[in-house]
């Protein structure tokens, strides 16, 4: 399994796995042109041929055995620079009468475009057949190598925006009892839209003044900053890497905004540099292979416009060096004496 | 007779009695005694023109059975809404939410917080006993007010406001209050309307948040009642209407209660005024029945009677008129058309 920059050949890949999207993955609209105009950004950020700052970059996780494109993940170098990017931040009001015994703290929104400027990864999907075998994470992980390698391209703090929670019928809850009042379409209309024009004219819609939370429905406010059941992991996993809520949710699922400043971020600290040793394909034991996944290292090329990254068993890691098989250090398009960028794919347990 | 005059002290019990029988509260009157008995200082020293109250003067009129010295009704004017603190409602506004890329125009109506009514005359505390309820003396009552703001505009705003009751639910609860000022201080309506009686009205204001009230966030019942008069105070709503009053923008913090609005010379007991010099005369036969005062503030006199007109600006009163009037041969009086 290997992961690398998006190019025009994954067009009917990418199609595939639209289709196969739930409602609230908005960044992968089941639409072929718009598909087609985000591969097309992504081949442009990569050859640097459009201005660091308003580069959006996509990954594929690629089946190097069946050549078939399984996952995606993606970079936003910085939001809200082409149209204006919105949270909601879930702030205090406080009424105070000492005379009447009255001491009322009520959470109330307020609409801002806080995140501006900030670097978002984004587009996170893995097809259900391969949600095992640290895909997910390496899928996920890999970006904070492209982050540790390149930081001049990116903003000091990254974000990203965790799906809220919603039923199976795409209900949600949050939008049910805000948006809707104002926009008369449903969630998954809007979701669609949102994805396909970006959410900026569907904001022009939202209320603009502060939102008294207690105004919303009881099961508004249970959801609010809270993520969808099968987000649950992907949050922990974030969390555990250093990203922290701090009161930014989306506008349109009340989902939390989870941020990290990219030099906090466990996976950029702890990663280091080694030199390539390239070694004989090791013989297939399975055995062997199940219990070196408890202890997986990602390595990357430290290359932006070929970037790659792998699992490596923990054994790989030498003190000078890094084994990578033959056939490995051909997809990692390396060779011996290379340096890479390495890090444990999990936190170190204490 | 019925007369209309400045409250005193000695009505405070006869008042109290009125305030609580008015148990539909559908009037600011005060229950309380102790606040009572300081609108009513604060009446007198406005009607006798004390400086150290100037801009801020509260006056209580009262509609007294001269038979009995009881009170029957009660109508008040602050000369100056908020008497020197801020005056709090919702004004009523729209939103247009618009995108041009789906061609979509939503209105959206919103409650702003506003102090824009500080400052003008008010009209407030108007009740009156229910037994008068839908007879001529509550115009009385009611209109008495415009022949004094009407004689001596000197003494108030060119505008004057009204706020309206809004609407309760049968065992008392107010549905606006219920989604929205409740929120704010885990308490009733009535708990609510209790302080603001006691304390002021500002004071409970203040402790409201401030920001703008999407009303499509408000429960439906709440929706359906802003800027709607409570159906007992349709009556009077419509009374003030025929006068000339509209209904504004502005809604009622705690219950959502529309406010009416006029500039005084636009009303037409005020443009209909008339001022002649008294001829007492035995027999006054016949004649229209009008709304008539003195010329006086400190002791004004407001009744229903009979004209009978004079030669130029002479017009014929009866004796008992001029008595409840308190005014003399040659002295003025002012009317106006029931």
């Amino acid at each position: 399994m290997i992961i690398r920059p998006i190019n025009k050949g994954d067009f009917d890949s990418l199609c595939y796995l639209a289709k196969n999207t739930g409602i609230g993955v908005t960044s992968l609209p089941d639409n072929p042109d718009l598909l087609q105009s985000k591969i097309d950004r992504a081949e442009e950020s990569f050859s640097k041929k459009i201005d660091s700052d308003h580069a959006k970059y996509m990954f594929v996780l690629e089946d190097t055995q069946t050549k078939k494109v399984v996952g995606l993940c993606g970079i936003e170098a910085r939001v809200g620079l082409e149209d204006v990017w919105y949270n909601y931040r879930i702030s205090t009001t406080v009424n105070a009468s000492t005379e009447l015994g009255v001491h009322k703290q009520t959470p109330t929104l307020y609409l801002t475009n806080d995140l501006t400027g900030c670097s978002e990864v984004c587009s996170l999907f893995l097809d259900a057949e391969y949600r095992k075998n640290s895909n997910g994470l390496l899928l996920s992980k890999s970006r904070f190598l492209f982050f540790a390698d390149f930081p001049d391209m990116f903003s000091e703090k990254v974000f990203a925006e965790m799906r809220g929670v919603s039923d199976d019928q795409g209900q949600s809850p949050f939008w049910d009892a805000l948006g809707k009042k104002f926009f008369t379409m449903d969630f998954s209309r809007a979701d669609y839209l949102s994805g396909a024009s970006g959410k900026s004219f569907i904001a022009e819609l939202m209320p603009k003044h502060p939102i008294y939370l207690p105004f919303l429905s009881d099961e508004a406010q249970a959801v609010v900053g809270k993520v969808h059941e099968n987000t649950i992991p992907a949050r922990a996993m974030l969390e555990s890497e250093g990203f922290n809520f701090n009161g930014f949710i989306d506008i349109f699922d009340g989902g939390p905004a989870i941020e990290a400043f990219v030099n906090n971020i466990r996976a950029v600290r702890e990663s280091f540099k080694r030199h390539a040793l390239v070694v004989k394909n090791p013989k297939e034991t399975d055995d062997d292979d199940r219990s070196k996944l408890k202890d997986l290292y990602l390595v990357s090329n430290r290359s932006f416009s070929n970037f790659r990254v792998a699992l490596v068993p923990a054994s790989s890691i030498r003190q000078d060096t890094i084994d990578i098989p033959a056939e490995l250090a051909e997809h990692l398009q390396i060779c011996s004496g290379d340096v890479l960028r390495a890090v444990s794919l999990r936190e170190a347990k204490r | 007779m019925l007369i209309v005059r400045p409250s005193t002290f000695s009505d405070l019990a006869s008042i109290e009695k009125l305030a609580n029988q008015n148990s539909a509260k559908i009037s600011s009157l005060p229950q309380q005694r102790d606040k009572l008995s300081e609108q009513i200082d604060i009446s007198t020293r406005s009607f006798a023109g004390d400086e150290s109250l100037a801009g801020v003067e509260q006056y209580l009129l009262v509609l007294e059975d001269s038979e009995s010295g009881g009170v029957l009704g009660t109508a008040g004017i602050d000369r100056c809404a908020g008497n020197g603190h801020p005056f709090y409602n919702y004004r009523q506004d729209e939103l247009i939410h618009s995108s041009h890329q789906l061609n979509v125009n939503n209105k959206v109506p919103v409650l702003y917080m506003s102090h824009e009514l500080t400052g003008k005359t008010l009209f407030r505390s108007l009740t009156i006993d229910s037994k008068y309820r839908g007879t001529e003396y509550f115009e009385l009552i009611s209109r008495a007010r415009l022949l004094l703001v009407g004689q001596f505009s000197e003494l108030f705003d060119d505008e004057i406001v009204i706020e309206i009751q809004g609407a309760l639910d049968d065992d008392g609860t107010c549905p606006f209050w219920d989604s929205v000022g409740r929120h704010f201080f885990d308490m009733d309506f009535a708990t609510a309307d209790y302080y603001s009686a006691i304390k002021s009205k500002t004071f409970i204001a203040e402790l409201m948040p401030s920001h703008p009230i999407y009303v499509p966030l408000l429960s439906e019942a709440a929706q359906a009642v802003v800027g709607k008069p409570h159906p007992l105070a349709e009556p009077n709503c419509q009374l003030l209407h025929r006068e000339g009053f509209r209904i504004g923008k502005y809604a009622d913090i705690f219950d959502g209660g529309p406010t009416l609005t006029a500039r005084v010379s636009d009303l037409n007991t005020v443009k209909s005024l008339q001022t002649k010099h008294v001829k007492v005369s035995e027999s006054t036969r016949g004649g229209v029945k009008y709304l008539i005062s003195n010329g006086s503030v400190s002791n004004f006199r407001c009744v229903i009677g009979q004209l009978t007109d004079g030669i130029g600006d002479v017009i014929r009163i009866s004796q008992a008129l001029a008595k409840a009037l308190n005014v003399s041969e040659r002295e003025n009086i002012t009317f106006a058309a029931l």
